[in-house]
């Protein structure tokens, strides 16, 4: 099927500086902006937005059009873009950023229009400092030609955007963290209700958005909400950027109309698995998410609903491949002590919990696992996520604990003998030894 | 007393940034990130005076500004090497052979990850996902990225930082020298880059364009 | 907001069974009034939720279905189904306890918190039998000085954030907090800034575990064979509820108890560890008489009576005076009073020493506001001493007032206060400039413009008091008058000393009958003479006058009781010499002091925890304290030693024992007619009663009256403001808090150290009317111009006793600069 290139045809057709002003304007770029201001008003935008039925490209997958209309009257309120982009596998929002910062912008003061916002930050992770670079430049040229700051394009609207780097942590991309990082404290989630559309920043109304989500406001208020939704497929429409990165012939980040299978994501358009070897497991939406095998999902269609029916997430779009070769234990043991690393801690399930499990994921991997601790690793990720059902519930504040759940689940799902083979392997005196300093 | 006052020991240059942060957000506290940064520039890493500093800026107590700096990995509150050379060893990179990477840096740079080799030019550490896993294996040198990083590639790195002893390190010139696989285009390259373990950012005093002399 | 039930009542239904709350109010809240306790640890009722510790996980019914969520930080909604027993809430809640426990060390046998802790208990109740958890606990060097009073234990700490919150959110001085992320994460100060908080062991007593431990307590006793009775704390008169825990006859700890009326819960480091002093060995254990060679030896009961009695006895009743009483129970107070009355006959009585302030002021000024109004004022007007070292209980009720409730806070004062952070308005002005103040703020004044308008926002609550000793009495009368106009005004007066406000209303004030009633009401009189026969004419005189009179010689006897005249009086060259003058001095006392080391006699009588009775705040709040510990050696009770001095003197008190004294109070003291301890032992009316209610009346309606102060003249006045931890002889023998004495400074204004060419760090000579010292010179832009400011209550500065006007010279001496 056909579709445009939302986000990537700027950078797929000049590669060289798709990133720089005068490009941007070259090819029609703030038109869309300056139409806007001339002949829109705020609810009509918002209106083409909801018409768009664009979901959520941060994680959660939430329509945009339904979020900004939660938006409280209260004065100010704010737009932050989430550019935290920490999902071990996922880096689209780094190519938006630094090769069309421009598409961004555009969208922040669209976007800041519609929704009466007169000061609006860019949160970017510390780790992305040329991506942050390009935001500034950008910004700083956004000012120098009017498109930013008093009066915009002589429209009596007015706009500051601050960019804001991150300092390194992974919690910073769960949005009521990434708030209270701006804010100057700790980056840890704070206890909804009140949603920051209610209470966010500064407690004042206050959107947050993804990158690749604002990404695509020019397009969508230019060509029309209608436009966009019939794009892909009708649960989850429009294009999306996809990250594909492990054992793929062709990694890398590819713009794709939503609605086709794994199988064509995979191997038509990822290249298919390294010297051909055969495909044993893919994370389909970052690290986050329960895994499919091929035996299972191969034919699932790539939307919001068929992956959560086939009891995983479209997350951050992040879709990690992984071939015969891999050991899986270690593969899930590398995800937990990411997400161990990356708890905030101020919650006892997810700080205890999280390492707990990275610990016994470490004795099996070194020869000291223990009949037992199948059993121990489903029951602590049970106290995490009661049911280890999909979506998960939770006992912690956020999903970050509920996350470190999928790995574990996944093998233990599909790949439960190797698990165990592992632990039949262990030298028994080394598990009884690791037993005994309880 | 006067923000001035406080930081009357950093650089007239990095004086005016702190206090163009401060008003650059509804509230000053949002400044604590950015002003650590600069503390970090100025001190070398992020000391006890320096967060002293920041906390009489923003009007908040130092314990408050410690609580802060200690919930994020880049505010280094020890000594750091003149190159931090971060080795990407999460899930996407350790399928593409990250840990022999490690091995590999650690070896050269001849210092284990976590600590800084004695003479002080690097310090190692492994690090969670950098958002470059299209070309894993990824490193950062002064969170510069290089991407598709093989271990002869990445002992290369570290003799060429060593014996070039680079004042800024540039994102696109090491890719070229010394990565292969990238997530995606890069499109002209740019001189831009750090010139400490900081993230090189034009706001926060710590990007700088190399002159070629 | 949920913190504040609306008035709505709504029905849920917890576990099957409908109940009546009230709507927003927190489930926990809503289920342990009625009975279920549902385990939390990170949960304090008196601090926002946060939902951390996870232990309060219940299922509720949701439009999406059942869902887990924490009960302490979902508000109360109507037709809510809420599940505390299900079997997922019962796996959730073992879960998170063995989470809990997987890195908390066993050492329970060790630890303080041991046999009252609730991570203890609740392991018991719901926790998983033998460990899982096969790896390494998390290992932190043992415990480490947080500063001079507490300890923290990181390996016991459960990160429940509930002491970093109380000082963030509660005393609102952060010094320690969260360093560290996720599994690392640890609670610590800043490296060379130790937790120096005046607050800091109420951390020490809400952690759940045994983390925070406070050194004048550690290994101290287990709480097992702990006895812990209530009582009031009498370190201010604000009157802290407290509970008073022993161990073999010996006080180890205080803790707070939570009363809605007055402490919430909280005290200062003060109320919490002076207890110390208690078991001092420097008490006073025998009684004392001064032997013909001037020396003092111990004696007997029998002898030193019969000294006393023998030289009261020899002269004219209205020749002896007393001093004192602000530190004894009603009960006491009242023994005092009537044997002063009836059995010396003499109307010369006073317990107010040096600071003192109108007491038909104190006793009877109307509309008399409550501390709680502070929760309902829509603006509070505070010209008072700084409350966070004068009324540190109170100080945390006005800031929780203010940050909390949105109470606008206006403060007049000479110099910064600890409330100024959160005020909506400071006024600053030299002391001696009150009444000029006043005007202004009468007037149309545009500088006091805002101020003004908040002020005419009502209900207003006016807290008024002294805000140093060197301020006119009267002004705190001015200011009542000035604020009694404004829209709902009601007058909150502050009088410092534990009981003074009981004292005063036990009659122990040379113009007042117990019970709150004039000597110059002819009625009252009446009344009081038909119980007690005749009494002396009053009004007597007030300290003042008494150690003037007894200087001329009019005045021949002395008796102090719990009071220091030369340290606490106006002037301590005079205070000396007017007991030099004494024929005769006896003091009632728990130590020696500067005043009674001089007299003829000195009996030992019981404090704090040694007698039982009751005590008034400065509302008029009437509560309970009692007798935990006998008094040392001899030690007796005030009313006991008094009872058998009247006998001796021919005299009769009949006060069989304090309960007898307490339903005496009831007859013969109007504003206390429904005085009875009964009620103060249990119920609602356990937080105390102000008096007076049902059917006691109050004779004395107090209206006060703006006096019309003139400015003061002088280049300088003095502005003596009193810190916390002071140089009082209760502060002195407890080891923990003598260590956090501050040294004196004398503060100028730069402008005015500037002009006297005074420069900071150098030594200057502070030149007082009857005294001067040699201090150290500290710049301070927060004081007013005009004024020096010099801590009243330290050992090197008291002898300047009350100067208004004083003058600052350079010391042209060799240790200039030091
Ligand atoms: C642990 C965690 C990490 C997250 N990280 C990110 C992130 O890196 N970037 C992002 O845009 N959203 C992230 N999210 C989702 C955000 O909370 C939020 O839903 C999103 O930014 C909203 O923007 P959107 O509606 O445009 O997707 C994360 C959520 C969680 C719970
Ligand atoms: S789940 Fe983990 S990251 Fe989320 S709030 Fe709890 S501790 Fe923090
Ligand atoms: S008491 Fe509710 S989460 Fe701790």
């Amino acid at each position: 099927m056909t579709f445009p290139l939302i986000l990537t045809e700027r950078m797929t057709r000049h590669p060289r500086d798709s990133h720089l002003l005068d490009r941007y304007e070259a090819t029609g770029g703030y038109e869309v902006l300056r139409q806007v201001l001339k002949t829109m008003t705020p609810e009509q935008v918002v209106n083409e937005v909801k018409a768009a039925n664009v979901q959520g490209r941060g994680g959660a997958a939430f329509p945009a059009g339904i979020k900004w209309g939660f938006l409280a009257p209260a004065e100010p309120r704010y737009l932050v873009i989430n550019g935290d982009e920490s999902e071990p596998g996922t880096f689209k929002d780094r190519q938006i950023l630094e090769r069309d910062p421009h598409l961004l912008l555009e969208g922040v003061v669209i976007s800041s229009f519609a929704l009466g916002v007169n000061h609006a930050f860019i949160y970017i992770r510390g780790e992305y400092p040329k991506p942050a670079r390009r935001v500034q430049q950008a910004v700083d040229a956004a000012y120098a030609k009017g498109y930013l700051g008093q009066n915009i394009l002589g429209s009596g609207f007015d706009l500051d955007v601050t960019v804001h780097l991150g300092g390194g942590a992974y919690i910073c991309g769960e949005e009521t963290a990434l708030l209270n990082s701006l804010e100057g404290l700790r980056g840890e989630p704070r206890l909804k209700p009140p949603f920051p559309a209610v209470a966010g920043l500064y407690a004042k109304p206050t959107i947050v958005n993804n990158v690749e989500t604002i990404a695509n406001i020019p397009w969508i208020v230019d060509n029309g909400g209608a436009a966009f939704a019939a794009i892909g497929d009708e649960n989850s429409v429009g294009t999306r950027l996809f990250s594909l990165s492990g054992h793929l012939k062709k990694p890398g980040n590819v713009e794709v109309a939503m609605g086709l299978t794994w199988r064509e994501l995979i191997y038509d358009i990822g290249g298919g698995i390294r010297d051909d070897r055969e495909l044993k497991t893919w994370i389909p939406g970052g690290a986050s998410a329960p895994w499919f095998v091929p035996a299972l999902h191969l034919d699932v269609k790539v939307t919001k609903d068929d992956v959560a029916h086939a009891g995983s997430m479209l997350g951050s779009g992040a879709v990690i491949v992984m071939d015969d070769t891999t050991n899986v234990v270690a593969a899930a043991h590398r995800i937990v002590k990411f997400f161990a690393h990356e708890s905030c801690g101020q919650c006892t399930p997810c700080r205890e919990g999280c390492t707990w499990m990275e610990n016994i994921l470490w004795r099996i991997l070194n020869g000291a696992g223990r009949p037992s601790d199948i059993g121990l690793l489903l029951d602590v990720s049970d106290n995490i996520s009661p049911g280890l059902a999909w979506p998960p519930k939770m006992t912690t504040i956020c999903p970050l604990g509920p996350s470190a759940v999928s790995p574990i689940t996944s093998i233990m799902a599909h790949f439960r003998d190797e698990v165990e083979a592992m632990i039949a392997a262990a030298p028994s005196e080394l598990a009884n030894a690791e037993a005994s300093n309880a | 007393m006067s923000a001035a006052a406080v930081i009357s020991d950093w650089s007239t240059a990095n004086q005016e940034r702190a206090r163009r942060l401060l008003d650059a957000y509804p509230d000053k506290r949002s400044a604590v990130m950015p002003l650590l940064y600069l503390a970090f520039l100025e001190h070398g890493y992020v000391t006890e005076s320096g967060m002293r500093q920041v906390a009489a800026l923003v009007g908040i107590t130092p314990a408050q500004v410690q609580s802060v700096a200690s919930f994020y990995t880049m505010y280094k509150r020890e000594p750091v090497g003149k190159y931090l050379l971060s080795v990407c060893t999460s899930i996407s990179c350790f399928l593409m052979g990250a840990d022999e990477v490690l091995a590999a840096i650690e070896e050269e740079a001849d210092a284990l990850e976590g600590t800084t080799s004695s003479d002080g030019i690097f310090s190692v550490e492994h690090v969670e996902c950098v958002g470059a896993c299209g070309g894993a294996p990824a490193v950062q040198v002064n969170y510069e990225l290089i991407e598709g990083v093989t271990p002869e590639k990445g002992a290369a790195l570290c003799s060429w930082l060593r014996d070039a002893a680079p004042s800024v390190v540039m994102t696109d010139e090491m890719q070229e020298l010394f990565g292969s696989t990238r997530s995606f285009d890069w499109g002209i390259k740019e001189a831009e880059g750090a010139i400490a373990p900081v993230p090189a950012f034009g706001p926060y005093g710590s990007a700088a364009t190399e002159k070629k002399s | 907001m949920p913190e504040q039930p609306a008035a709505e009542i709504i029905t849920i239904t917890l576990d099957g069974e409908p109940i009546e709350v009230p709507k927003g109010e927190w489930i926990i809240k809503s289920a342990e009034d009625r009975g279920t306790y549902i385990p939390r640890f990170c949960y304090h009722p008196r601090m926002k939720p946060v939902g951390m510790c996870r232990m309060c996980l219940v299922e509720v019914e949701t439009v999406r279905g059942r869902i887990l969520t924490t009960a302490c930080n979902t508000p109360a909604d109507a037709d809510m189904i809420v599940d505390t027993q299900s079997a997922v809430v019962q796996k959730a809640q073992e879960g998170i306890l063995e989470f809990l426990l997987i890195n908390h060390p066993l050492d329970c046998p060790v630890c303080d918190k041991g046999g009252e802790c609730p991570l203890q208990d609740q392991t018991m109740a719901y926790g998983p039998g033998e460990s899982r958890f096969v790896e390494e606990k998390r290992h932190f060097e043992k415990p480490i000085p947080l500063s001079d009073l507490v300890l923290m234990d990181r390996e016991r700490c459960i990160l429940c954030a509930r002491c970093t919150r109380f000082s963030e959110e509660v005393s609102a001085d952060p010094l320690i907090e969260f360093v560290g992320r996720g599994n690392y994460t640890q609670v610590i100060t800043f490296p060379d800034q130790p937790f120096a908080s005046y607050f800091s062991g109420n951390t020490v007593e809400i952690c759940p575990v045994g983390a925070l431990t406070a050194k004048p307590y550690r290994f101290k006793a287990r709480p097992w064979d702990l006895e812990s009775v209530e009582s009031v704390s009498m370190v201010d008169a604000s009157g802290a509820s407290v509970s008073v825990e022993t161990s073999q006859n010996e006080v180890v700890r205080i803790n707070g108890i939570d009363n809605d009326a007055t402490n919430h819960g909280w005290l200062s480091d003060k109320d919490r560890f002076i207890f110390q002093a208690i078991h001092s060995e420097e008490r006073l254990a025998t009684p004392l008489i001064r032997d013909a060679g001037g020396v003092l030896r111990s004696t007997t009961w029998g002898e030193a009576l019969d000294l006393v009695a023998e030289q009261l006895g020899s002269v004219r009743g209205d020749e002896v005076a007393a001093i004192g009483g602000a530190n004894n129970t009603n009960e006491e107070a009242f023994a005092l009073s009537k044997f002063l009355r009836t059995v010396v006959v003499t109307p010369h009585i006073d317990a107010q020493v040096g600071d003192a302030v109108n007491p038909d002021f104190l006793a009877g000024v109307v509309p008399r506001g409550e501390i709680s109004d502070v929760d309902r004022a829509h603006t509070i007007l505070l010209w008072a001493g700084d409350l966070k070292e004068e009324f540190p209980t109170l100080y945390l009720r006005v800031r929780h007032a203010v940050s909390e409730l949105g109470a606008k806070l206006v403060i007049v004062h000479p110099r910064r206060t600890g409330l100024d952070d959160v005020a909506a308005e400071k006024i600053g002005y030299r002391p001696g400039d009150g009444g000029e103040v006043l005007r202004r703020l009468a007037s149309k004044d545009r500088k006091l413009a805002t101020a003004r308008a908040l002020l005419t926002e009502g209900p207003v609550l006016a807290i008024v008091g002294l805000t140093g000793r060197a301020d006119d009495p009267r002004l705190v009368e001015a200011v009542a008058a000035y604020a009694r106009d404004l829209p709902g005004g009601k007058i909150l007066p502050l009088a410092r000393r534990g009981n003074i406000f009981g004292a005063l209303d036990m009659g122990l004030a040379p113009t007042l009958l117990p019970g709150r009633v004039s000597v110059s009401s002819d009625l009252g009189r009446a009344e009081l003479e038909a119980h007690w026969g005749p009494l002396p004419l009053g009004p007597g005189l007030d300290t003042d006058g008494i150690l003037a009179e007894l200087e001329t010689g009019t005045l021949k006897a002395l008796v102090l009781v719990g009071a220091d005249p030369v340290r606490d009086g106006k002037n301590p060259t005079t205070a000396r010499a007017a007991l030099g003058a004494a024929e005769f001095v006896v003091s009632f006392d728990m130590f020696l002091n500067d005043s009674n080391q001089h007299a003829a006699v000195i009996l030992p009588v019981d404090g704090f925890a040694e007698t039982e009775g009751t005590i008034t705040n400065i509302e008029g709040r009437v509560q309970k304290v009692n007798r935990v510990v006998p008094g040392p050696g001899q030690s007796r009770e005030l009313w006991s030693v008094l009872d058998e001095l009247s006998v001796r003197m021919g005299g009769q008190l009949g006060a069989g024992d304090a309960h007898a004294i307490a339903k005496e109070i009831a007859e013969v003291a109007p504003a206390y007619r429904s005085f009875n301890w009964d009620r103060f032992e249990w119920g609602p009316e356990r937080d105390g009663v102000v008096m007076p209610d049902g059917e006691g009346e109050q004779p004395l309606q107090y209206i006060p009256v703006d006096p019309g102060l003139r400015p003061a003249g002088g280049r300088l006045t003095l502005h003596s403001g009193r810190v916390l931890f002071d140089g009082g002889t209760r502060v002195a023998h407890s080891p923990a808090l003598a260590a956090l004495v501050p040294d004196a400074e004398v503060h100028l204004h730069p402008r005015d150290a500037s002009a006297m060419a005074l420069i900071e760090g150098h030594q200057v000579e502070v030149i007082g009317e009857h005294h001067s010292l040699r201090l150290a010179l500290r710049l301070d832009p927060t004081l007013a111009e005009g004024a020096a400011y010099v801590p009243a209550n330290l050992d090197s500065t008291w002898v300047l006793g009350v100067s208004p006007a004083i003058s600052i010279e350079p010391m042209l001496s060799a240790e200039d600069g030091d």
